[in-house]
């Protein structure tokens, strides 16, 4: 009787309504993002040979930044964008903003008049505690001029080219063609002086790439860093971390932060809370439920075989 | 700070029932699901057939035959005809072969493109990294650079503090204060380094996190020349012998039994460990794009004057509200088809 | 014509693609060019087709009140709006003017002001006015590239209180941009000389804009296109738990390893994982630094040998399967 009713517990188990689960992960996702385990994030060494390499950036370098994406993969790129912008402006680096993802442009429009044009960091931010190196960068950006970057003076927006590996190859030949000679503003690239004389990738000092998946990092390994030489840096959706893993031990890739947690340890080394370090929170449990439930899943197949084979053996 | 337009607001509220809409796929397929996909479908396509015309369209083809002089004089033509080409096919069944000339345009140039970018990149820089020096050697954080010439001093500091910096616990600005302590007095051990005052408490407190012998600084770094990293050099041999276990794998033309069949199956067991990777951060990838929708309607992206005024959670209660209403009564309506039969009304 | 056109086609273009790489000649660059160029203008032409095909699947639906025929009109509704709405309206018949400039007489009006430039309080220079004529009560000023400063504040609206704003200038050289912080809105920028005691009226009317940066194209995008894409992806994430708890099973030895390194990956990649053990993150960036990376360095050279194949197979003419079947 007692086997019996057993049974009928493994049984029910097995035929478990998905949706229950999807509930446990609902609640799992939105309960940590109103209170908080406040674990702190550690920095792995492939975050840091990002932030090491724009670190060596100069005032006046001129770096490419490719931000290929969507809005799905916002959550995880859009705080390593704003993290790393934020070390570009503390350092008055130069930026050539470019997209190859038709989904991105308004988007990313947006964000440049919310994030490059304007200082994202607020004038009452409390200072951060943050890794040592940022000791000697003070933040300025707050309350002064130089948070707000100028459209054409330190940064051009050339908009989005479609063609994947095509437009790719053709930014590494001419980037002055492959943008038609404008930037998506109208504005002549030669007329732009810091721009005039940047006609291939090979000219900006490092490219940093953020991206969503085809094409992205991947394309510009295969297309123009193999071929021109060129320093890449790049954040990717951590479900294209593992595919990119080889390109930075081979050392195409200078450095690669993939996803969300990537992010978060981004936003430590430069002292900015953002919405990386609320997800990676969330992440915890997420992670929990999931794992619990691979366990649980196995559990329940196991004492079903072993059930089956005794049944059999009988 | 300036309030949000009503219509900007409303578009807050329209964001947020979508979402909901779309979520409600997880009970089951309704039509506050499809409403939602046909709405995105639809503004979708017109989305992208406008972004391709204004960004690429126009300025590399419209604009170069409007501007050209005698615009069926110039290869942009060949072009506008290959487009014509591609839409031919879709018009008419009986010419569709015609749209096998752009195809093969296509098809060709990106075969050409890839042919020569994997080659360099996937095949001969990975044949690179693969046979990489496997004999691994601490770095010496007491190496001097002592040349006479200029150059080559300047180069051998660029060198020594490049490789500090690759060790767990030294950025690149540690590394010059270590390299200079060292020039001062050399360390005795890798505590002295902790002991530099030149650091900051927090350059300190993250040196002392990342010591390790394994796989911290004490596995990467020494006080003198030549000592080896015993686990690196381990995980350069796993690496190697992994790699080519994989490729016996993949190597169909010979069967896999005996010596290569083990192999191969070693292959197999490195590959599982590698999905198994994939699989861990394709988990946090996915719950990520959830947690993005929950910091969107909590306004978590968006100042907080912004965030005050569309009263995200409301929005998001109320529309779940509005649905879990209407899946009710759609339920209820199902339910009563279902027991009416398929005899009466009729649909088509 | 049918079949060996295309492959003539094939040939001719594969062969220059791929040798290019190896020929430095600027002839031959700037041939890759116009190659890549119409490489590009058939991708994005794809995207028109496929488009299109959306629209010649889901109309017979509509006509003949097929399955769900409701949704495929709301479908083919909303892309007509879209379309009209992305079309740039605004620049029919030229583009349109944000504004215009009327120079008063000089010396109209005595202008005296403190000169920002001295060092030195109490030197004064001559200046004259620039008074903003906003059309919108939400318009933004700068002066000079920055928020004109009035009693000693920033003050970034065109508009003091329910008057126009008047800033005092020195006289020279000056640019004056007026927009809205809204998207979908023109900009009026405007760079002219001020001489002393004269009034530089700007009299704005920015002119609300239509296509990819239009005011109503950009709230489409941000308010349906991107929640509904972001959610899309969002549904995995309970899809995964679902499939983690009913598919994920340690069968055989190869499973156990997969779902070993993949619990140690979600636990070492998190906070929560240091919590547990300060080793799990180094256990995790090593599974992912060896084992991961020797299994992908294979892939990756294995993926690339087919890719040069099958490449070399489309370009001299073997592969044709892309090209249909049939004669």
């Amino acid at each position: 009787m007692a086997e019996a009713r057993k049974q009928d517990w493994i049984d029910k188990l097995h035929d478990f309504d998905r949706r229950w689960i999807f509930l446990a992960m609902g609640i799992a996702i939105i309960v940590p993002f109103f209170f908080p385990l406040g674990l702190p994030v550690q920095v792995s060494p492939m975050v840091r040979s990002v932030y090491d390499t724009v670190e060596e950036l100069h005032e006046g370098d001129v770096v490419f930044l490719s931000l290929d994406m969507d809005p799905a993969s916002v959550p995880e790129l859009q705080p390593f964008y704003k993290a790393v912008l934020l070390q570009l402006k503390q350092k008055r680096v130069k930026i050539a903003i470019a997209t190859t993802w038709y989904a991105a442009p308004p988007m990313l429009e947006r964000w440049i008049r919310e994030t490059v044009e304007a200082n994202f960091v607020p004038d009452d931010a409390p200072a951060e505690k943050g890794l040592p190196d940022r000791d000697h960068v003070k933040n300025k950006l707050a309350k002064s001029k130089e948070g707000r970057y100028v459209k054409n003076v330190d940064y051009v927006w050339l908009g989005f080219r479609e063609g994947k590996e095509a437009v790719i190859s053709g930014m590494g030949k001419d980037l002055h063609d492959t943008f038609d000679g404008r930037a998506a503003d109208g504005t002549k690239l030669s007329d732009i002086p810091w721009m005039k004389d940047r006609r291939q990738l090979k000219d900006f000092k490092l490219l940093i790439l953020v991206s969503a998946g085809f094409p992205g990092i991947k394309e510009y390994v295969q297309q123009v860093q193999a071929r021109y030489k060129l320093r890449m840096v790049g954040s990717c959706t951590a479900v294209s971390t593992t595919d990119l893993t080889p390109y930075y031990d081979s050392g195409q890739l200078l450095g690669l932060a993939g996803g969300m947690t990537a992010a978060a340890e981004y936003e430590k080394l430069v002292n900015h809370r953002g919405s990386g370090t609320q997800g990676a929170e969330v992440l915890n449990v997420g992670h929990i439920v999931v794992i619990l439930a691979i366990i649980f899943g196995n559990i329940i197949f196991f004492v079903g075989r072993a059930r089956e084979r005794k049944r059999r053996a009988a | 700070m300036t309030d949000l337009p009503m219509i900007d607001l409303l578009g807050f509220w329209l964001g947020i029932f979508l979402t909901f809409c779309i979520l409600s796929f997880l009970y089951k397929d309704n039509p506050f699901y499809k409403f939602a996909e046909h709405l995105f479908i639809g503004v979708s396509i017109s989305y992208v057939i406008t972004q391709q015309y204004y960004n690429v369209l126009r300025p590399k083809l419209v604009d170069r035959l409007a501007h050209a002089d005698h615009w069926f004089w110039t290869w942009d033509v060949f072009a506008l005809i290959l487009v014509v080409l591609m839409f031919v096919k879709v018009m008419s069944s009986r010419l569709g072969w015609l749209g096998r000339y752009p195809l093969a345009f296509v098809v060709a140039l990106y075969a050409g493109l890839q042919i020569n970018g994997v080659a360099q990149a996937d095949l001969g820089q990975q044949i690179q990294r693969a046979t990489k020096n496997m004999d691994l050697r601490k770095v010496n954080v007491n190496k001097m650079c002592k040349q006479s010439d200029d150059d080559e001093r300047k180069a051998c500091i660029e060198r020594q503090e490049k490789a500090l910096a690759g060790v767990p616990g030294i950025s690149s600005v540690v590394a010059v204060k270590v390299r200079k302590g060292a020039e001062q007095k050399p360390f005795g051990s890798l505590d002295d380094i902790a002991k530099l005052a030149t650091l900051s408490e927090a350059e300190r407190s993250t040196f002392s996190a990342a010591r390790g012998s394994v796989i911290g600084t004490d596995a990467k770094a020494a006080t003198t020349s030549g000592q080896r990293d015993w686990f690196g050099i381990f995980s350069q041999i796993l690496l190697f012998i992994g790699l080519l276990a994989s490729l016996v794998y993949f190597y169909f033309s010979v069967e896999h039994k005996g010596t290569i069949g083990k192999i191969s199956r070693f292959g197999v067991w490195v590959l599982m460990i590698g999905f198994g990777a994939s699989f861990g951060l394709t988990v946090q990838g996915r719950i990520a794009l959830a947690i993005g929708r929950v910091q969107d309607v909590a306004g978590t992206n968006m100042t907080k004057h912004q965030a005050d005024q569309i009263h995200g959670p409301v929005v998001a209660l109320v529309s779940v509200g509005i649905i879990i209403a209407g899946l009710v009564i759609w339920e209820l309506r199902e339910k009563r088809k279902r027991q009416a039969g398929p005899t009466s009304g009729g649909e088509k | 014509m049918k079949k060996q056109v295309p492959i003539f086609i094939t040939l001719v273009v594969g062969f220059f693609a791929t040798l290019e790489f190896y020929l430095p000649y600027s002839g031959v660059s700037s041939v890759q060019e116009t190659l890549l160029r119409f490489g590009q203008v058939l991708a994005a032409s794809a995207f028109v087709l496929g488009g299109v095909n959306v629209i010649q699947v889901n109309y017979p639906i509509i006509r003949r009140r097929g399955a769900d025929w409701p949704f495929k009109l709301l479908l083919l509704c909303s892309a007509v709006a879209m379309g009209l709405v992305g079309v740039k309206w605004h620049e029919v018949g030229g583009k349109p003017a944000n504004g215009y400039v009327r120079a008063g007489a000089i010396g109209e009006r005595a202008c005296e002001m403190p000169d920002p430039k001295a060092k030195k309080p109490g030197k004064k220079v001559a200046c004259g006015y620039i008074r903003v004529e906003a059309g919108r009560e939400d318009a933004q000023v700068k002066l000079d590239g920055d928020a004109p400063v009035v009693n000693g504040k920033p003050h970034p609206s065109a508009w003091a209180g329910d008057q126009h704003l008047v800033l005092k200038v020195p006289v020279g050289k000056h640019k004056v941009d007026v927009s809205v912080e809204l998207a979908g809105y023109g900009k009026f920028e405007s760079e002219f000389h001020v001489e002393a005691g004269q009034t530089i009226a700007l009299n704005t009317d920015l002119v609300m804009l239509w296509g990819p940066t239009g005011r109503v194209y950009t709230w489409i995008y941000d308010h349906v296109f991107a929640p509904c894409n972001a959610t899309m992806f969002a549904l995995l994430a309970f899809f995964i738990a679902s499939a983690a708890f009913r598919a994920f099973r340690a069968r055989n030895t190869e499973a156990a390893l997969l779902l070993g390194a993949a619990i140690l990956i979600m636990l070492g990649r998190v906070p929560f994982g240091r919590a547990i053990s300060a080793s799990l993150p180094e256990v995790a960036d090593w599974i992912i630094d060896v084992p991961n990376n020797a299994g992908r360095r294979a892939i990756i050279m294995g993926a690339a040998l087919g890719a040069i194949a099958t490449g070399l197979r489309v370009i001299v003419g073997l592969e044709r399967s892309h090209l249909g079947a049939g004669e």
